[in-house]
């Protein structure tokens, strides 16, 4: 089997008696774009901290190429950040900036100038060298600390949620910018954001944090597609999730209706929780319907029109869709089975947080 | 239309007011900075343009000496204080919330804290810790007041300093030290630099904490000022405190400017050359190779004078030497080279203003003075507490040479002779302006009850202190002016009260420059200022004289005495004998000029000198006159009870 690039084996950090992380187990192969996605405080800039360097675990071992690098400081390290608010240095004009770390290498000063009019030139500011770091807009000042750490060559690149501070069309820009940039230098990329969207849109994997604990790994369409538990259900993207029972493989059964479906092997009456997405609802007539309601709420979104669509158990359903359905008018709906993805029950509130691949 | 003339109202109102403030603020220094340019030694009048104060400052060895240790206390402690504060706030920062509120309310304390209290407090550490008191504990003191301004201007800096710029030059391959040198330092070096100048700025502005923690033979500008009062300030004082202020309002205008980008740019370059040197080979232009060479000559500039002043005040602790108290301006300096080059001794002079700042610093022992010089009544107070050793008259020689009437007098307040010798002496008396009592149409006043003659009504002027205005009246009555009779006292009182509404003013140095400048017909007066009043009134239109009054008088007597725990006493005798030539007591007559007791320098004056009564009276008919006694602490609560009462009458 390939070997791992980085490997944090059972990491835990606590800050004044806090958990912040948990026995944390994470692989990252060579070359790929993994995301750790999560709300703020589930830990994943912590742990995007201990790999960088700036955070000594509590426990627990980080290992880089077959290296136990944990007690190394950030500057021997052969990876580099790029950090949320950029962290340019103001003092110095762009090629200088750039340069920051070439120079303390002691480089040539042709190799330095290469590299930098090179690092310019592939974040598309070619030119931008004599400038001050205060003229530059939050977009290009992104892609200077993007240019500032890629001149060093790392084999690994930490962006902490390096698009944050952008507005939303800038964003899009950037996230095509930055998988066109890991596909021509061919650096591994650990990437930390609480937005989803911009996960699935660039990850190779996505790792999804809560409280300490990864809740699931997985491809972007694994993580939107199949969710394991409710949190990552609710955590991407927008989810119908209901209880329901197991009658038997393939057939559930949500508010006394039967839904067929395509999952297997949760025994025979068990009760389990079901996500559906909202454009998997699929409107119909009222005696067409697996269940029926009645549309309380319409908005129109653009794309599609947003329905809460009410059953009489009083469960209001997210629904996405390109028809429209007025307000007040009785619906039926229907799923189709394989948009049925059926999920364990947690036990407890704390087997919510627990990870799955244990 | 109204509204118009409102608004220009309004407007007009605000200027006359701003300009009113400014007035108000900065007259007081103007005035100063004009008197610095007049030619004439008086306050009140204009002689004319001259830059002669300027030049006189600048070739006087004292005020330059003390120029240099003040800018070389300034620097080194501003320079200090940045380093420590700069680490002090950076450890502050990083601290949580409710210690870093503790600790920012602690820094504050200092500055809060009276200097007073400050320097005392130092002086009180220092001595405890057995350092003794010189130039390194001003340094040291400097740099403890100064470190929390440091801290306060770095502070805001270091806030809005990106703490993940630090963390991005680590992370890009910089160790800590040369993270925070190349990135951390840069971005808080405007707080740095104003922090150094305003720390600068209080160094060089202090007096109350150099006072107290200052040695012998060390003075600044400001605690050498202060010691030139008591002879009124030299017109090149002045020029000196012009200078001073246009120096500091310099400094403060640079600071106020924080320095532009380039400036930011510079600084921090330079700090790049200078930082870390350590393997950044390869320069990018010749500018900053400039920059660099500028910044290693800076900091050679800084060593050298650093160990040239830590050098010159070590090895000026050696074995042969004497240290020195004395009034200001009461000596002429050649002496003090012509005595060094004698005897190879060398000499630590150090100045006091009043008996009463000389008595606690001999008291506190804090400095071994070798050789102090006093007034009569405090060398009595000394000797009762057990201050004074015993002089060995066998090597005095030049004793002789003292006139034995004074030692005579002296025997008021040193009994047995044993611990003092004579240095100066001079009378309490009335001068008056001639022409200003002719034309009140009374007679030359000759005594004291001529002074509550109601037709001087608003023209005398009276000392504003207690023993000399209580001694007017004490005499006057008839009575000692050394009593502690409650009686004669309240007596006195009575009679000082009775007075006070013909009286001008009670005043100190200004009876001399009031009488110059014909403000006042009659004044009492210290007899040692004659030679200056006569010569200054010269060009005036009426003449000054100066009367003994016939009740008698305070004869003062300054003399030279060795303080119990003096370390060079046998320097000390050497030093006193040497005063007492005749040719160095004439020396010291001429620059003085205050009556000597030393008959050989009397003998080689001119005739118009010897036969100046106001200078040289007829001691040995002056039998009506005391010398000042030291009457106890009783007693003088006493007397300032009663001259509290007549001041507020």
């Amino acid at each position: 089997m390939e070997q791992p690039l980085i490997d944090l084996v059972d990491i835990s950090k606590s800050y004044d008696g806090t958990a912040v992380l948990d026995e944390l187990n994470l692989s990252v192969k060579e070359n790929t774009f993994v995301t750790l996605l999560g709300p703020s405080g589930c830990g994943k800039t912590t742990t995007l901290r201990i790999i960088g360097g700036f955070e000594k675990p509590d426990k627990g071992r980080v290992v880089f190429d077959g290296q136990d690098i944990t007690s190394l400081p950030p500057n021997k390290r052969q990876l580099n950040t790029v950090f949320q608010k950029y962290a340019l240095f103001t003092h110095m004009t762009i090629a200088e900036n750039i340069a920051f770390g070439l120079k303390i290498k002691n480089k040539p000063k042709t190799y330095i100038d290469d590299k930098i009019r090179y690092a310019l030139k592939l974040v598309n500011l070619d030119g931008y060298e004599n400038r001050s770091v205060t003229s530059l807009s939050g977009g290009q000042q992104q892609r200077i600390a993007i240019a500032r750490a890629i001149v060093n060559e790392p084999r690994l690149l930490l962006l902490d949620e390096p698009l944050g501070a952008l507005d939303l069309k800038l964003r899009q820009d950037m996230q095509y910018e930055l998988i066109r940039l890991k596909n021509e230098l061919g650096i591994t990329f650990i990437y930390v954001t609480h937005d989803q969207e911009e996960a699935l849109t660039m990850s190779d994997t996505i790792v999804v944090m809560n409280q300490g604990y990864i809740q699931q790994m997985g491809t972007p369409e694994q993580i939107y597609n199949e969710p394991e538990n409710a949190f990552v259900a609710d955590f991407i993207g927008e989810s119908n999730i209901v209880p329901g029972i197991m009658i038997q493989d393939e057939l559930v059964e949500i508010f006394g209706a039967r839904f067929a479906c395509v999952d297997k092997g949760f025994g025979n009456n068990t009760p389990v929780d079901v996500v559906i997405r909202p454009e998997d609802v699929e409107l119909v007539r009222p005696e067409e319907g697996t269940l029926t309601g009645v549309c309380t709420h319409l908005i129109f979104k653009g794309v599609h029109y947003e329905m809460e669509v009410t059953t009489p158990d009083g469960f209001e359903w997210l629904v996405h869709s390109t028809g429209m359905c007025p307000v007040g008018q009785q619906v039926g709906i229907r799923v189709d089975p394989f948009n049925i993805q059926i999920m364990n029950k947690p036990a407890s509130e704390d087997e919510e947080a627990v990870g799955v691949n244990e | 239309m109204m509204n118009r003339e409102h608004t220009r109202l309004k407007r007009f109102f605000q200027d006359f007011y701003l300009v009113f403030i400014m007035v108000f603020l900065y007259a007081p220094i103007l005035i100063m900075m004009g008197l610095s340019f007049n030619s004439s030694k008086s306050r009140t009048q204009w002689g004319g343009f001259t830059l002669q104060w300027y030049v006189e400052m600048f070739q006087d060895a004292a005020i330059m000496d003390a120029l240099y240790n003040t800018l070389m206390i300034a620097f080194i402690s501003a320079l200090a204080a940045c380093i420590i504060g700069t680490a002090a706030a950076m450890g502050i920062n990083s601290m949580k919330r409710l210690p870093k509120t503790v600790v920012m309310g602690v820094n504050n304390i200092p500055m809060l804290n009276s200097d007073i209290v400050t320097g005392i407090s130092l002086m009180l550490a220092f001595i405890a810790f057995g350092i003794s008191l010189g130039f390194q504990t001003i340094l040291l003191a400097h740099i403890t007041f100064n470190v929390p301004y440091v801290i306060l201007s770095v502070m805001p800096k270091l806030k809005q300093t990106d703490k993940s710029t630090y963390e991005a030059a680590m992370d890009l391959g910089a160790g800590p030290v040369q993270a925070f040198f190349k990135v951390v330092f840069p971005d808080i070096m405007p707080g740095v630099l104003s922090g150094f100048l305003l720390a600068f700025t209080m160094s060089l502005d202090d007096f109350i904490i150099t006072h107290f923690t200052r040695g012998a033979g060390i003075n600044t500008l400001s605690t050498l000022i202060y010691s030139e009062v008591r002879r009124g300030i030299k017109p090149s004082m002045y020029a000196l405190s012009s200078i001073i202020f246009v120096t500091v309002l310099a400094l403060l205008l640079i600071t106020n400017f924080s320095p532009d980008r380039s400036g930011k740019d510079r600084a921090a370059a330079g700090l790049e050359a200078a930082g870390a040197g350590a393997g950044n080979g390869k320069r990018r232009s010749n500018p900053e190779a400039f920059r660099k060479g500028l910044l290693v000559a800076a900091a050679f500039a800084i060593v050298v004078s650093v160990s040239f002043t830590t050098y010159k005040h070590f090895t000026s602790s050696g074995s042969n030497q004497l240290y020195v108290y004395n009034w200001g301006e009461y000596i002429d300096e050649s002496v003090i080279d012509e005595f060094e080059e004698e005897t190879g001794i060398e000499v630590v002079y150090d100045l006091f203003e009043t008996n009463e700042e000389m008595y606690p610093v001999i008291e506190a022992g804090a400095v071994q003075y070798d050789v102090v010089c006093p007034s009569d009544y405090m060398i009595q107070k000394m000797a009762e507490n057990g201050l004074l050793a015993e002089i060995d008259f066998d090597n005095i020689p030049n004793i002789s040479q003292i006139d034995p009437i004074y030692m005579e007098r002296s025997k008021s307040f040193d009994p047995e002779n044993k611990y003092s010798v004579p240095y100066t002496w001079g009378t309490v008396g009335i001068l008056y302006n001639t022409k200003r009592i002719q034309e009140l149409g009374v007679p030359a006043p000759t005594k004291w009850s001529d002074l509550w003659d109601p037709r001087y009504k608003g023209e005398i002027l009276m000392q504003d202190s207690v023993r000399d205005a209580f001694m007017v009246a004490q005499k006057m009555l008839g009575y000692s002016m050394n009593t502690t009779d409650p009686e004669e006292l309240a007596e006195a009182r009575d009679l000082l009260i009775q007075q006070k509404p013909l009286v001008q003013a009670y005043v100190v140095d200004q009876v001399r420059d009031k009488m110059i400048g014909g403000e006042a017909a009659v004044g009492v007066i210290y007899s040692g200022e004659m030679l200056y009043i006569q010569e200054e009134s010269a060009g005036a239109d009426f003449t000054l004289e100066y009367v003994v009054p016939e009740e008698g008088t305070n004869i003062w007597i300054d003399s030279w005495v060795i303080p119990a725990n003096a370390r060079n006493k046998e320097n000390a005798e050497k030093w006193i004998d040497f005063l007492c030539r005749p040719d160095i007591a004439k020396k010291n007559f001429d620059y003085i000029t205050y009556s000597t007791p030393n008959k050989g320098a009397y003998d080689m004056l001119d005739d118009d000198l010897k036969n100046n009564k106001a200078l040289f009276p007829d001691v040995d008919q002056m039998t009506n006159s005391e010398v000042y006694k030291y009457l106890g602490d009783e007693a003088d609560s006493l007397y300032n009870e009663m001259w509290k009462e007549v001041k507020s009458y």
